[in-house]
């Protein structure tokens, strides 16, 4: 879980810093050819790549943990031969975590 | 750690991306939304299906429309009939044309070419070939 | 059991019985009929557009706009309907320990109300496109078709509202005294908030289309600019229950993830609470976004500023199921029977839609995706991706119970993957057609575009992927229904545990009725 917060907290940071860097590319653009209007469709499509970095980022994390998951946690991984705790109940859905104690 | 903690830090995180999406988008927003006040208006009338422009001195197209690079352009969209959408994929211009009310729309193009107008509403018979072209011209 | 094995019941007495178990079989497959009608129509239309300017398979305009029109409305109101309807008959009594549906004649009236509907809509084959906008489908939409559109979707839409009514009152009333309503299962608390959604939000769209109804007979003026309507009215109304009906839509089909995902993880769900905090925060939220779908109707900027807010608060309840899911099947010890595949390939696929909803919702990026393939990549890959798979894996997790046989794993284990890949490749493929500009609902377009042609022919043999995926769905529910194993009814996927819901469902209590 420790891990999952850790490669948060730096998506997060890096989501912070990429769009930093469009901005001040779009700024320098904008310098250089010294419009007088807005550039709607580099403005609009900037906005576009910015989210979509975000997107990615946060896929990236979310998919990753996705297929780290499947991996780790089916049935027929070498660490997953014994049952857990919960399959000695007559149903392991009806189990509680209470008695693990985190 | 608690059961619920890391619940908790995801719902967070979720919530401190969206202001972000939320916050620029309505930067981003508010200044495309900013027509320039020297802005000519074009007047786009949608039907089906082709287009109809007049420009600020009175001379009508059909069709193709002819800009000059460099100026702002205001679009004004009436609609006759049915709804369409006006849109220059190019130029990221995009509006309903909805028949008893007036859309605008504007951009400034600073690139001289020929770029296609399609309609992007679902019009009726021939909504797939309601298609124009502007013309951005390099003359000053 | 429904289907007895040893003492096979004629057909008319599922037909015409009450039961829930009876009603809920001619609901899922009514639904399924549906989706492979639909999904015909829509392997027509992507092939259609594999190449431009042909006309060999769809000859004119019209039958095009025809086929997607009647394509969408089946999916949406004969397929995902009637499936969780169709799933939420079986499972809601057993789940709040009631006999049966509170009203039995009405459960099975809503339920016959939908062939009739679907009849309407497929003998008119209107062309007004699934929304039909307003001065379109009052001013130009040819003849009968558009008006037994307007009836059929009328009567789907009181049969919706029926069934509502009866979910309702079984969950909440019928429930079993010793079952408070926090420990229902999940997958009865996603069709009791679905069903309170569609009581608030269906009348404003059956007002709707009364009000197309007299626009088109010529007697009133509601949406129609020239007798002094106003278009915009009926955006209004229409999407005020059609974005409420995206998530009545979608939580059955979590709903069924939250029953499928524990059960084959071997594990209790992580937290019942926040399940259903979930559900309940979009089932409210849901009201609060459906502004979003008329950004560029002439919108100003307060108001999109409202519904962009409104669309982004739903964003954390859905990352909470998302949470939810993963954090039960860690730690766990997995088995991947084919409903599972499934239920974890849809939270995957509604990861990917839910992140290009925000970016739907953000305003700027209205101007280059509304109203083009992007849409409808976005949205079919909610609608596929998630619903569908929701579906299909508990389709696949009731087939022992339903028929008494298993399914073919290996057949299904081809069904899954092909499903999975289809989807991503169309529906991904979309959405960057939708950022090369092109329209939506178009029937042909320029060759000279070459990227157009280019993403075209990869969505389309990813469609051809996905129909095949559907194929072997198909061989899987006929053959393998009739000539497949018997199933071992205590533990038919080999999980080790009890076979929970289904198994407790008693031999049909039909004698009454």
């Amino acid at each position: 879980m420790k891990r999952i917060i850790a490669v948060s907290i730096i998506a997060l940071v890096a989501l912070a810093l990429i769009p930093q860097m469009h901005f001040a590319h779009a700024q320098v653009g904008q310098k250089e050819s010294a419009k007088q209007y807005i550039n709607l469709r580099a403005e609009v499509w900037n906005e576009f790549f910015r989210m979509t970095t975000a997107a990615f980022t946060v896929g990236a994390v979310v998919s990753g943990t996705m297929i780290w998951l499947v991996w780790r946690f089916r049935e027929s991984h070498p660490k997953n031969k014994t049952p857990t705790r919960w399959e000695k109940l007559d149903d392991p859905t009806t189990g509680t975590y209470e008695k693990e104690g985190h | 750690m608690g059961h619920d903690t890391a619940e908790w830090v995801f719902v967070g995180i979720v919530i401190a991306i969206l202001l972000y999406v939320g916050v620029d988008s309505w930067v981003v927003q508010k200044e495309v939304e900013e027509v320039p006040a020297d802005a000519e208006t074009i007047k786009v009338t949608g039907q089906q299906w082709f287009w109809s422009f007049e420009h600020q001195d009175g001379t009508k197209e059909i069709s193709t429309l002819h800009l000059k690079k460099g100026h702002a352009y205001n679009f004004e969209i009436y609609g006759k009939d049915v709804m369409h959408s006006f849109n220059i994929p190019d130029w990221v211009v995009f509006e309903d044309v909805v028949p008893g009310h007036v859309n605008h729309a504007w951009f400034a193009p600073d690139q001289a070419g020929t770029y296609p107008i399609q309609c992007r509403e679902y019009c009726g018979l021939l909504h797939y070939n309601m298609r124009g072209s502007l013309i951005v011209e390099d003359t000053p | 059991m429904v289907l007895e094995l040893k003492k096979p019941r004629p057909i008319w007495q599922i037909m015409f019985s009450t039961h829930h178990t009876d009603v809920g079989l001619l609901y899922t497959v009514t639904g399924l009929s549906f989706l492979f009608m639909a999904g015909v129509l829509a392997m027509m239309i992507r092939t259609h557009l594999f190449f431009p300017g042909q006309n060999f398979l769809i000859s004119d305009s019209v039958t095009f706009n025809r086929i997607f029109t009647v394509h969408g409305l089946t999916m949406l109101f004969l397929f995902a309907l009637p499936v969780a309807n169709g799933i939420g008959n079986y499972l809601v009594p057993i789940m709040v320990r009631y006999k049966d549906m509170a009203y039995p004649k009405l459960n099975a009236i809503a339920f016959w109300m939908n062939p009739i509907g679907g009849a309407l809509l497929w003998l008119g084959f209107s062309d007004t496109s699934w929304v039909s906008y307003a001065p379109y489908s009052v001013i130009r939409a040819p003849g009968p078709a558009a008006d037994m559109m307007i009836f059929g979707l009328k009567i789907l839409g009181i049969s919706s509202i029926l069934s509502s009514i009866n979910f309702i009152v079984t969950i909440l009333k019928c429930k079993h005294p010793d079952l408070p309503l926090r420990k229902v299962p999940l997958f009865a608390w996603s069709m009791l908030t679905v069903s309170l959604m569609t009581l608030v939000a269906m009348p404003s769209y059956a007002a709707a289309l009364i009000m197309l109804l007299t626009d088109r007979l010529g007697v009133s003026g509601f949406f129609n600019p020239t007798a002094g309507g106003d278009p915009i009215a009926y955006l209004h109304l229409f999407w005020f229950t059609f974005h409420p009906e995206v998530y009545i839509f979608l939580l059955p089909a979590i709903g069924m993830m939250y029953e499928i995902i524990p059960r084959f993880s071997r594990k209790p769900l992580y937290s019942t609470g926040s399940g259903v905090f979930a559900f309940v925060m979009l089932g409210l939220i849901g009201f609060a976004s459906w502004g979003h779908h008329m950004y560029s109707t002439g919108m100003d900027f307060t108001t999109k500023v409202v519904f962009m807010i409104g669309t982004l608060a739903a964003v954390p309840a859905s990352g909470m199921h998302v949470f939810n899911f993963l954090a039960t099947m860690w730690g766990a010890r997995i088995r991947f029977a084919a409903p599972m595949k499934f239920a974890v390939g849809g939270i995957a696929l509604f990861f990917s839609a839910g992140a290009g909803g925000v970016l739907n919702s953000a305003m700027p990026l209205d101007f280059i995706s509304h109203g083009t393939y992007w849409v409808v990549g976005h949205m079919h890959l909610f609608l596929t991706g998630t619903i569908a798979f929701g579906f299909v894996g508990m389709v696949y997790y009731m087939f022992p119970f339903i028929t008494g046989r298993m399914y073919n794993e290996k057949l299904a284990n081809i069904h899954f993957v092909m499903m999975l890949w289809g989807t991503v490749q169309v529906f991904f493929t979309q959405h960057l057609l939708g950022l090369e500009g092109m329209a939506r609902r178009i029937y042909d377009y320029p060759p000279e575009y070459a990227s157009w042609v280019q993403l075209n022919q990869i969505a389309t043999v990813g469609a051809w992927i996905l129909g095949g995926g559907f194929v072997a769905f198909l061989i899987n529910l006929l053959y393998y229904s009739s000539k497949g194993k018997e199933a071992n009814m205590d533990d038919p996927f080999g999980l080790g545990g009890k076979y929970y819901y289904p198994h407790t469902a008693k031999n049909p209590h039909h004698v009454g009725y």
